[in-house]
């Protein structure tokens, strides 16, 4: 841009300089053999101004003399742009003045040379930069797009391989990606350094999650078989054998909120398998056959109202153990002869299931801390409190969203929100 | 009855399973030797199915290792190799039974049963009882020729303790047998109790039954 500006300015200055050059040799030339004679010639033939004018055919060039007035002293010469009239034609010209004595007259030299072929000039040069500026233009961005393009091929590579949809460590993608710029080699090296921190990080918590599980929960096994068979003694008296029953229900505790935990900390390290077609109604009639019995017990009316016939994928282990969740806790709130609907609803993108008691219901703080771990609403009831903290673990691990909404002495109901429409991972 | 399966050959292992699952066991199904160790550290089983052949060791150990903890558990071996050395070793290292590749289901199905029988000492699939004839495995109860009408928990429920007789089995023991490996705490709940009572109701209609016995606070108990 600044070279389509400057530029014209610059071919101008040339061409004046070159003109006016050219001009002062005119002059020259025209002032050398220069005598009294060829003065009155050329005045003579204009003898009314004085003046003597001569034009080119063209009227790209003339000459002017005539006597001046005006005293100098010594010969001097300048240039200057005007606009001239010469046979009814207007147009710009480069003139030199040059002022002169000759034998005590003083005369007036013009030359002048026309600028429009110049203006011409400039003119189609300056459309002519402009051409070849925009193709150079458009030309270097297509270039530079291709080039761009393929300089950065191996940096989209690097994120769609390696950092883009890898969610779990054991799929991380070791693979060197092929670059020509060394930059791209340090930063692939570097992330594949990084990957291999954080693959042994996750293998050591896996490890030392197994390790927990296997020493926390092998003594409570042998203790466990222990009791079991020292109840057998049938010498024991009553009181003695109720502190090991006692004890065994402490173990069977110790045991389950082990097993939960570890349960929770192995959904959150992904070391489930998220592979199976889970079909919602064939899973929630099997719940219903497994808690039958308990729901008969305080009678409960269990109704599974599903329009849907919905399938997704995911791990069916832990979608079980989500309703299976849901339902028992909604069976520990609910009254004798109360009742728990299982009912769907579905708009494009969303599939919802909603399993909803008439229970003792909740107050909104206490929604808010339903799903944290070790929270119990009733401390009279039995639990631990991470059921319902499986339940959002497993619910967040298969991307399902949870809606609870409830009312106190109404029941409560839990909405779980599937994403139809969304790539699921 | 809760049944370990060891398997690393998920299509049969799924086959397995769904069978079992028909057929009243609660089955675990477990791919490897260290998820089968921590499993056999922390449940008790009535019965395990073990492949020999596992991706991170060797069937083996886990057999070395049940026997020492679970004298009570029925193992099946499963082999691959069909040699006769893998059986022999097998057998002698405690296993109750062996299966070689490919196999029926139904005679998986009777193999097992049959070890879990002879590993609580009873040596026909029909138990007399007190004039009560259990045909185990096939859920029909009969006392003199009439059939008692049970439902399957309430089938399993006696089953169970006939199998465990002169024992007390606590109500946590019979869920675990039972019910699985519940992960939620109030297991120990009275639904149990129901179903105990109403099997009592339906054998008490025929005679008396007091070597069916209720030991206040801890469980029940069958004595023969």
């Amino acid at each position: 841009m600044v070279i389509w500006l400057s530029l014209p300015i610059l071919i101008e200055k040339v061409v004046y300089k070159r003109i006016d050059a050219t001009l002062l040799e005119k002059k020259e030339k025209f002032t050398e053999h220069l005598d009294k004679q060829e003065i009155n010639d050329f005045l003579n033939r204009n003898d009314a101004t004085e003046t003597y004018s001569s034009f080119s055919t063209l009227h790209n060039e003339f000459l002017q003399l005539y006597q001046s007035k005006k005293t100098s002293k010594s010969a001097a010469s300048f240039f200057k742009n005007e606009a001239r009239i010469i046979e009814g034609e207007q147009s710009d010209y480069r003139v030199l003045y040059y002022d002169f004595v000759y034998e005590n007259t003083n005369y007036k030299l013009e030359i002048g040379s026309s600028l429009s072929e110049i203006k011409d000039l400039t003119f189609a040069i300056r459309v002519f930069i402009l051409i070849v500026l925009s193709i150079v233009i458009v030309f270097t961005f297509l270039v530079d797009a291709f080039f761009i393009e393929y300089l950065l091929k191996p940096f989209h590579q690097i994120i769609n391989q390696k950092i883009r949809h890898v969610n779990e460590p054991e799929k991380f993608n070791y693979t060197t990606i092929q670059s020509h710029s060394t930059d791209f080699q340090e930063l692939d090296e570097v992330l594949n350094q990084m990957m291999k921190r954080i693959q042994e990080l996750f293998s050591i918590e896996k490890q030392f999650i197994a390790n927990v599980s296997h020493e926390l929960l092998s003594p409570i096994a042998l203790l466990k078989n222990r009791f079991e068979n020292l109840i057998q003694n049938e010498s024991l008296d009553e009181e003695a054998v109720n502190k090991i029953v006692s004890s065994l229900r402490t173990l069977d505790l110790l045991k389950k909120i082990i097993n939960n935990l570890l349960l929770i900390s192995r959904i959150e390290n992904n070391q489930y398998i998220t592979d199976e077609v889970i079909e919602c109604k064939g899973l929630l009639e099997d719940i219903r056959e497994e808690l039958q019995d308990r729901m008969e017990e305080k009678a409960i009316r269990f109704q599974i109202d599903l329009k849907e016939n919905y399938h997704f994928t995911g791990n069916k282990t832990l979608i079980h153990i989500m309703f299976y969740n849901v339902i028992t806790n909604a069976i520990k709130f609910t009254e004798q002869g109360g009742s728990i609907t299982v009912a769907d609803a579905k708009t494009s993108s969303q599939y919802a299931i909603t399993i909803k008691d008439n229970g003792c219901g909740m107050a909104q703080e206490q929604i808010d801390e339903i799903f944290n771990r070790f929270t119990r609403l009733n401390v009279h009831k039995e639990g631990q409190g991470l059921g319902l903290a499986i339940v959002k673990s497993i619910a967040d691990f298969h991307q399902i969203e949870i809606a609870v909404t409830s009312e106190l002495q109404k029941g409560s109901a839990f909405e779980f929100v599937f994403q139809t429409g969304k790539y699921r991972n | 009855m809760n049944v370990l399966l060891v398997e690393d050959y998920q299509e049969l292992a799924k086959e397995i399973v769904d069978f079992l699952t028909k057929n009243g066991y609660l089955c675990k199904w477990v791919s490897s030797q260290a998820e089968a160790l921590e499993e056999i550290s922390v449940n008790e089983y009535d019965a395990m199915l073990l492949d020999l052949g596992l991706p991170d060791g060797d069937g083996f150990d886990v057999l070395k290792d049940i026997r020492k903890k679970q004298a009570k558990t029925a193992v099946i071996v499963i082999t691959a190799r069909g040699e006769l050395n893998d059986k022999i070793d097998g057998l002698q290292l405690g296993a109750d039974d062996y299966l070689t590749k490919p196999f029926a289901l139904t005679e998986l199905g009777a193999r097992l049963f049959a070890v879990i029988r002879r590993t609580h000492g009873i040596s026909t699939n029909e138990i007399d009882i007190h004039n009560f004839k259990i045909q185990l495995q096939d859920y029909r109860v009969t006392f003199e020729e009439e059939i008692i009408n049970l439902t399957k928990k309430e089938f399993d429920i006696f089953q169970y303790l006939v199998l465990n007789k002169n024992r007390v089995i606590t109500r946590l023991q019979l869920t675990e047998h039972i019910w699985g490996d519940i992960l939620e705490l109030n297991s120990d709940s009275n639904f149990i109790d129901v179903h105990v009572r109403n099997l009592r109701k339906k054998l008490e209609k025929f005679a008396k039954i007091d070597w069916f016995e209720t030991v206040r606070n801890v469980g029940y108990r069958i004595n023969m």
